[in-house]
C-alpha cells in the first residue's frame, strides 16, 4: 500500500513481493515476486552476486514496464536446501526444567564464545531490541525467568532490573525473548562457510532442544492462566505456529472475532496504552 | 518457497485474511496514477523497509506504530535493530547479513557500477504488521522528504 500512497505523491516505485496474493490485489505499479522464505527479500545471506541479481530484476521494472506488472524471480534461493538438513554442531544439555535459570545460564555460557566469533567476524548483533546492551544478556535471561516462574506482565521483575528497557509491558517480554533467541541464533550460526538453518529448523531445534525453549513454552502458560486474554495476540507473536502443543498458538479466538480483528482490539494492553482490565 | 501452500495452515489463513481485507475495502487501486520514472542510469533511489529496522538509540516501533524511522546510507550495521513483532518470519539470514532485508552495500555496488544513478542519503524503515490502510500519511510524509532529498525512485522492501 505504501507504493500507492508514494506514487499518488510523485515517487514512482519498484518493490520486492513475498506474498503474490498481496501484490495482486493492491496492483502496485512494478514488482518482483521472489519465491523465498518471509523474512528474507534479497533470499539468501552472504551471497552479494544472488543479492545483487534479485536487486537489479526488481529495480530493471522501472526501465521495462509501461503499464502494473507483477513479474516471476525465477531461481529460489541458494540455501540449506529446505527442512531437516541442518543440525546444530554445538552440543547443549538435555533440556532442563527444574532449575530454569542454571539451565539457561548454562546454555548461555556454552554459547558465549561462538556469539563473541560471530559478533567479531560479522562486526555487528541483532541483540539489543529490548533495549539491553548485549553485554546485559545476563539481565534478559533474569528477566524471562521470573516471567516464566509467574512473576506476571504488568511490571518488570527486580532481578532485572538495571538495562534501559525500551518496550513497554506487557509487550517486552515478547521482545527480551526475541533478544534472547537472536543470542542463541547468531552464536549457532557462526561457523563460516555453512549455510543457516531454514526458519523451521531453528525454531526446531529452540523449542525442542533448548532450555529456552521450555522457557517460553512456560510463558506461555503463564498466559494462558492468566485472566486477560487479550495477552494470547502476544503468545501468537512469541511462538511460532505448529510449536504450541498441537494447538493454534493464539488459541481459541473470543466468539464473532477473527485473528486481525483480536489483534487489534488487544494492541493498546500491550503497547502499555492502556490500564490492566481486571 | 513462501507460497502460501508452503506455510503453516493457520500463517496461510492469516494471510489470506489480510488479502480479503485488501479485496474489501473501498481504496481504488486503479486511481493510482502511472508515473513514467527517470531511466534508472540517471535515478537516485531510496529503500522503503517494512522491517522495522531502526537505530537502537531510536524510538523503538510501538506495537501498531504507524510511523517511520530514518536510516542513513552511511549507518554502521552495528547501529540497527529490529523491532518487528511477528514470529513467523525467518531472521537467521538477517542475523548473519543486513543486506538479505535492507541490501544497501548492494544499492551502493550498483551506483558504482553506473547501473542506477545514486543512492539517497537517507532510508526509511516502517512496521509492515500495522495494516496498510493506516500508512497514508506516512506514506505523504516519506514522499516529500524524497523529493526534499532529490531522490526521484522509491525501492520497497518488504520482510
Amino acid at each position: 500500500m505504501i507504493s500507492h500512497y508514494l506514487q499518488r505523491n510523485g515517487i514512482p516505485t519498484t518493490t520486492i513481493s513475498l506474498i503474490r496474493e498481496h501484490t495482486e490485489i493492491t496492483r502496485q505499479p512494478r514488482a518482483l515476486w521472489v519465491p523465498f522464505p518471509l523474512g528474507r527479500p534479497l533470499g539468501v545471506a552472504d551471497d552479494p552476486d544472488f543479492q545483487r541479481d534479485v536487486l537489479r530484476s526488481a529495480l530493471r521494472l522501472l526501465d521495462t514496464a509501461t503499464k502494473p506488472v507483477i513479474e516471476d524471480y525465477p531461481h529460489d534461493a541458494p540455501d540449506g536446501g529446505g527442512d531437516g538438513v541442518w543440525s546444530c554442531s554445538i552440543m547443549l544439555p538435555e533440556p532442563e526444567v527444574s532449575d530454569l535459570e542454571a539451565a539457561i545460564r548454562g546454555e548461555v555460557d556454552l554459547l558465549t564464545p561462538w556469539y563473541e566469533e560471530a559478533r567479531r567476524r560479522r562486526g555487528r548483533t541483532t541483540v539489543g531490541i529490548s533495549g539491553v546492551k548485549p553485554e546485559e544478556i545476563d539481565k534478559v535471561v533474569s528477566f524471562i525467568v521470573a516471567i516464566a516462574e509467574g512473576s506476571g506482565f504488568q511490571q518488570i521483575p527486580v532481578s532485572a532490573e538495571g538495562p534501559n528497557w525500551r518496550h513497554p509491558l506487557p509487550m517486552l517480554v515478547r521482545f527480551a525473548v526475541e533478544d534472547l533467541r537472536a543470542f542463541y541464533q547468531e552464536a549457532v550460526t557462526s561457523q563460516e562457510g555453512t549455510k543457516p538453518p531454514s526458519q523451521h529448523d531453528m525454531h526446531s531445534w529452540i523449542f525442542n532442544r533448548t532450555t529456552l525453549g521450555r522457557a517460553i513454552m512456560a510463558i506461555g502458560h503463564q498466559i494462558a492462566d492468566n485472566e486477560d486474554r487479550r495477552l494470547m495476540t502476544m503468545r501468537g507473536l512469541m511462538i511460532p505456529e505448529g510449536f504450541w502443543e498441537g494447538e493454534v498458538s493464539w488459541g481459541e479466538l473470543p466468539p464473532g472475532m477473527d485473528r486481525l480483528s483480536f489483534i487489534k482490539s488487544s494492541r493498546a494492553y500491550l503497547a502499555g496504552e492502556e490500564a490492566e482490565a481486571r | 518457497m513462501v507460497r502460501l501452500s508452503e506455510l503453516h495452515p493457520e500463517e496461510a489463513e492469516h494471510m489470506l485474511g489480510r488479502a480479503a481485507l485488501l479485496k474489501r475495502s473501498s481504496f481504488d487501486f486503479d486511481a493510482t496514477p502511472w508515473i513514467m520514472p527517470k531511466p534508472l542510469r540517471e535515478s537516485t533511489i531510496a529503500l522503503i523497509s517494512t522491517a522495522a529496522l531502526h537505530r537502537r538509540d531510536d524510538p523503538a516501533f510501538r506495537f501498531g506504530d504507524t510511523g517511520y524511522r530514518l536510516i542513513p546510507n552511511d549507518i554502521d550495521p552495528a547501529e540497527l535493530v529490529q523491532s518487528h513483532i511477528s514470529v513467523n518470519f525467518d531472521r537467521t539470514h538477517y542475523q548473519r547479513d543486513l543486506n538479505v532485508v535492507l541490501p544497501i552495500d548492494r544499492m551502493r555496488e550498483l551506483a558504482e557500477a553506473g547501473e542506477i544513478g545514486g543512492v539517497s542519503p537517507i532510508h526509511f524503515s516502517i512496521l509492515g504488521a500495522t495494516e496498510s490502510f493506516l500508512f497514508e500519511r506516512t506514506g505523504e510524509e516519506i514522499a516529500r522528504r524524497l523529493h526534499d532529498l532529490g531522490v526521484d525512485t522509491a525501492m520497497l522492501v518488504p520482510v
